[in-house]
């Protein structure tokens, strides 16, 4: 369709930067381009329709998480090289070998199954609980799985988030932590991840927004976090 | 009939050639009450007071009023002299204004009934201007996509698009960018012989795929990889200048990069913002004294926001000392 043509854009182009650009000219570039496509942005009135606008969007969020980690900006470079040097037509841009993690965080917000935004009115039927953006099936062997845990790692918070059928987006929309972040918290991606006094304040957001306790769960994510990652 | 299409054709391929004797700045914008006129104005005043010889030109026909910004009264002679006098030169229908290198051409006329600007004439105009000798010529457009008034932007040498952050101007704006943006395919069309084929996908637009005015240019690179380059090629040396004017508040201000990024994505075409112009009462203050901003209030903050963005026009031509 007619934003075929953006997917076949570079992750440079998309952000409209330089490929040698430095760090804080990405992060600039992508705050720009983060409030110029934004559904509600007066720019793009009469141009871009909603969902143009949100494909744009996840665009710019895939190359910011790309281009803000520097080991995968090495990666996606030589992938673009040699895609310059055999002259293809170019491919799909998620080719990029390590974009596991945060496709499939694209893939939950397109795909969240079925969630529905709730009336204060709306009662729950029995056996199921609420959160401030979906209603979930109780599971009663993950719930005390969750109570019982003294390990809380990333893919550990995205099993909670998934079970509270929540997604990335409403996560980053509450907590004003960007999606790359929050992939990367649920990936263990350290390197992705600030110094840990930030990381401390996104477990605690994170749990908050998932109903957990706070203090617990940060606490114990940060104790591998500081094993791991040497930071 | 077929004759004279086959002497267009004759003469078709110099368009474009021929350059110029100046360099012309055409200022447009979809919404009327965007501040053509006013930005117009203002940078032929800083470009004269460089010490450029400039001519400002008013396009605007039927509701001119470039002479009142500048503080005259109500011209006699002008375009429309020009316009139906047969022999008549352009450079005879000028007139001096307050200011040193300044001449002003107008097109207010207190006929009875304002000239209709018919094919031959807008060529005959459009020749004339380009024969003018000056450093600067200035064209104020008049609002809208008519076809004359995408004529005399695109003859330009550098095109500037003045919006105002509302929505109903920035939808304007981008109809204005988009019909000359076409205007512009529909001049090369012809000359690559292209014609059957845009006018093909245009009509079944949604089944091709094809939204945007980047899409269409894609799509012909993709098919017709020979002429679609060629005409890549041609549309990339257009080059659009905005300029946000009426900005109130910050974030006011912060939309002229977006739409800078929203035209680059959506046409594909280099889009360069030159400047933010801020609101100030004593715009209308002063045309209420029936003097121009710049030289009734000249500690206004529009002052050096405008003289910014005459630099930065002017900065490919500065005239550098030679010691």
């Amino acid at each position: 369709m007619g934003s075929a043509r953006f997917n076949e854009q570079t992750y440079y182009e998309i952000l409209e930067i330089e490929p040698g650009a430095a760090q804080n000219e990405i992060h600039l570039a992508y705050q720009k381009a983060k409030s110029t496509y934004s559904p509600d942005s007066p720019a793009l009135f009469t141009m871009f329709s909603e969902d143009e606008a949100r494909e744009l969007l996840d665009l710019i969020e895939e190359a910011f998480e790309t281009l803000s980690n520097q080991a995968r900006r090495k990666k996606y470079d030589a992938s673009l090289a040699v895609r310059h040097s055999s002259k293809q037509e170019l491919p799909d841009l998620e080719v990029t070998t390590d974009n596991e993690d945060h496709s499939s965080s694209r893939t939950d917000t397109k795909n969240s199954p079925g969630v529905r935004v709730l009336n204060k009115r709306d009662s729950v039927p029995e056996g199921f609980a609420k959160t401030k953006f979906s209603v979930y099936e109780v599971d009663k062997d993950l719930e005390q799985e969750i109570a019982e845990s003294n390990e809380f790692d990333g893919p550990f918070l995205q099993k909670v988030r998934l079970y509270k059928q929540i997604n990335l987006e409403q996560i980053s929309n509450e907590t004003r932590i960007s999606k790359s972040y929050l992939s990367a918290l649920e990936g263990d991606d350290y390197e992705a991840l600030p110094a840990a006094v930030f990381v401390r304040g996104f477990v605690v957001q994170v749990a908050r927004t998932l109903g957990l306790d706070e203090q617990k769960t940060a606490s114990l994510y940060m104790t591998k976090f500081k094993a791991n990652s040497g930071k | 009939m077929k004759q004279q299409k086959v002497e267009k054709s004759k003469y078709l391929h110099l368009r474009g050639q021929k350059k110029p004797k100046s360099h012309i700045i055409a200022v447009g914008g979809g919404k009327g009450g965007v501040g053509k006129s006013f930005v117009s104005s203002s940078l032929a005043l800083f470009l004269s007071q460089m010490g450029y010889k400039t001519i400002l030109i008013d396009l605007d026909i039927g509701a001119a009023n470039l002479h009142t910004y500048l503080g005259l009264n109500t011209p006699e002679n002008g375009i429309n002299q020009f316009l139906s006098t047969p022999h008549m030169k352009l450079m005879q229908s000028k007139m001096d204004t307050n200011f040193k290198n300044l001449e002003l051409i107008s097109c207010a006329s207190d006929a009875l009934e304002t000239p209709c600007l018919s094919e031959s004439g807008r060529s005959r105009l459009m020749s004339s201007i380009y024969n003018l000798e000056a450093d600067y010529v200035i064209l104020d457009l008049s609002a809208g996509t008519q076809t004359s008034t995408l004529d005399f932007f695109l003859m330009a040498t550098q095109h500037i698009v003045v919006f105002t952050p509302e929505p109903v101007s920035v939808e304007n704006t981008y109809r204005f960018i988009k019909s000359a943006f076409y205007r512009r395919i529909k001049r090369f069309e012809f000359q690559l012989n292209l014609e059957s084929e845009i006018s093909m996908i245009m009509g079944k637009k949604d089944e091709y795929g094809v939204r945007t005015p980047g899409d269409l240019i894609h799509y012909l690179c993709k098919h017709n990889p020979e002429k679609g380059s060629e005409l890549e090629k041609l549309m990339s040396q257009f080059k659009i200048n905005i300029i946000l004017n009426q900005g109130r508040s910050q974030k006011d201000l912060e939309l002229a990069p977006s739409l800078e990024s929203v035209c680059r994505k959506y046409f594909g075409i280099s889009c360069e913002l030159l400047g933010q112009v801020e609101y100030d009462n004593a715009v209308w203050q002063s045309l209420r004294r029936r003097k121009h901003l710049l030289v009734d209030c000249p500690t206004s903050r529009l002052y050096t926001q405008l003289m910014s963005i005459s630099r930065t026009l002017t900065k490919p031509h500065h005239r550098k000392a030679v010691v």
